[in-house]
């Protein structure tokens, strides 16, 4: 499956790279700012990382899509279908590898965060007074600057299960649209009608769920329960692919 | 031994194939013949599992088509369906990682022979340069089958020898291999067999020595009875 895997990163590249060069770009504006203290680079850098980060990730997952259905819809998925490989584990490796691009791209942003953030503490001397400028950043924006830093990983990891849920339904959408659709008129639209009515009943299953004791330990039994529907929707697709699959 | 079973396939009202069954033998060298449009590629997509059949099954050794009997088959489609990004040589890298029985010494050898060159493009080869990497890279394989599909198309007559070549050279007793074409006088050369596809039906399966024993044709005046114009029935009165 690592071979797979490392085509899969090959086909999504160039994005991340563009992702590289876009980050560049907003990191030097805020080093720019820390050195030169001009504030409004230092804003401008700091909100143009945010934005790399939240939409560079979004992206991933909705490249990932867009890759899947042209896996399917031209005759370059005989590159992939013509390899001595299972359903299961060309799905597989496309799940596994946008996880694996997503958490990295978040990793690499938390890593570059705290490194622009040590960065900022030498420069500008002290802890308080930075966290100060970003409070006063983030008020400017309308954000809270009081977020717990343990709220905010739960949310990352929040983020990371439920995207990789809308994707793994997104592959059933097309690989539905692809076999059991296929040839139909409007088959592209029944699919996405497919996937509303299973996104709208999962979040009804998800939003059933009883509430625990603690918040960390309802954000962890929503995490873990995101990732059971991601196997089921995995399974189900693949068995779809493996007896109905046409390419 | 690959083994066709009662095989139909439907795309919405048009059926492609309809119950077709035949049986392949290693060592032998088979023709699927037929115009163009009568269901010769779909089902050699299905002998190797690209295509799922409506009805019946394609089984390899006694086992139904799986991603596990694509370690002994080698397909080569009629299409070009390389990734855009794909260089000459990054090809054969992407066979190399996926099939054991690829070796990348032959590989450059036919490339050699093809005269094509490992820094070039995929996406901006000509479709005769583009039928010769095909060739090349499933002919790199030491598969047991070999399915091929229209090798000859688009390619000049030099270059026709040189296909011919490669694909003689896979001719061994343990392996069985399929060439589709409409250029059946080509072919007649190195075949064993042929199945004569029509509409969707086997027409008939003939062994080339049989044939002419049998009825004094070769495989060509089969293929012109069959075929005849058009593939029309004849005008009756």
């Amino acid at each position: 499956m690592a071979k797979l895997m490392k085509y899969e990163f090959r086909k999504t590249m160039f994005s991340k790279f563009i992702l590289l060069m876009v980050t560049a770009m907003a990191e030097i504006i805020l080093l720019f700012g820390i050195f030169m203290e001009w504030e409004n680079g230092l804003a401008a850098g700091s909100i143009g990382l945010f934005f790399c980060a939240m939409f560079g990730i979004m992206y991933m997952g909705v490249e990932s899509l867009i890759t899947f259905h042209r896996d399917l819809s031209t005759k370059q998925s005989y590159m992939l279908f013509l390899t001595p490989k299972s359903s299961f584990q060309i799905l597989g490796a496309k799940v596994v590898e946008n996880a694996l691009s997503i958490f990295l791209t978040g990793l690499f942003f938390a890593l570059l965060a705290a490194i622009d953030l040590s960065v900022s503490l030498i420069r500008i001397g002290g802890l308080d007074e930075l966290l100060e400028l970003i409070k006063s950043i983030a008020r400017e924006f309308s954000l809270n600057p009081d977020i717990p830093w343990q709220d905010l990983l739960l949310s990352f990891l929040a983020l990371l299960a439920s995207w990789l849920m809308m994707i793994a339904m997104g592959y059933l959408a097309i690989v539905l649209a692809a076999t059991v659709f296929s040839g139909k008129r409007l088959s592209g639209v029944i699919s996405l009608i497919i996937y509303l009515l299973l996104n709208w009943g999962v979040s009804y299953l998800l939003s059933c769920l009883p509430d625990m004791n603690t918040m960390l330990q309802n954000s962890l039994m929503r995490i873990g329960a995101a990732f059971v529907v991601v196997a089921i929707f995995y399974l189900f697709t693949g068995w779809i692919m493996e007896r109905k699959l046409s390419v | 031994m690959l083994e066709c079973r009662g095989i139909t396939k439907k795309y919405g009202r048009k059926t492609a194939v309809d119950d077709v069954s035949f049986r392949m033998m290693p060592g032998r060298v088979y023709a699927m013949l037929g115009p163009n449009g009568g269901g010769k590629t779909t089902l050699m997509k299905m002998a190797v599992g690209l295509t799922k059949p409506s009805r019946g099954e394609f089984l390899y050794k006694e086992e139904p088509i799986s991603g596990q009997s694509r370690k002994e088959i080698a397909y080569m489609s009629t299409e070009p369906y390389f990734y855009s990004w794909m260089t000459v040589e990054s090809v054969g890298k992407y066979y190399e990682d996926f099939f054991e029985d690829f070796s990348m010494e032959r590989y450059q050898a036919l490339l050699q022979r093809m005269q094509l060159t490992p820094d070039l493009k995929t996406k901006t080869l000509s479709s005769g340069m583009m039928a010769k990497l095909k060739i090349a890279v499933t002919m790199a394989r030491e598969a047991k089958v070999y399915l091929l599909d229209e090798p000859l198309n688009g390619i000049d007559l030099l270059a026709r020898e040189a296909i011919i070549k490669t694909i003689s050279e896979a001719i061994r007793n343990d392996v069985i291999l399929v060439v589709s074409s409409h250029l059946v006088d080509e072919l007649e050369k190195i075949t064993d067999e042929a199945l004569y596809i029509k509409e969707g039906h086997l027409a008939a399966m003939w062994g080339k020595d049989d044939l002419y024993r049998q009825q004094g044709k070769t495989l060509v005046d089969l293929y012109r009875e069959i075929y005849g114009n058009g593939g029309e029935q004849p005008w009756q009165n």
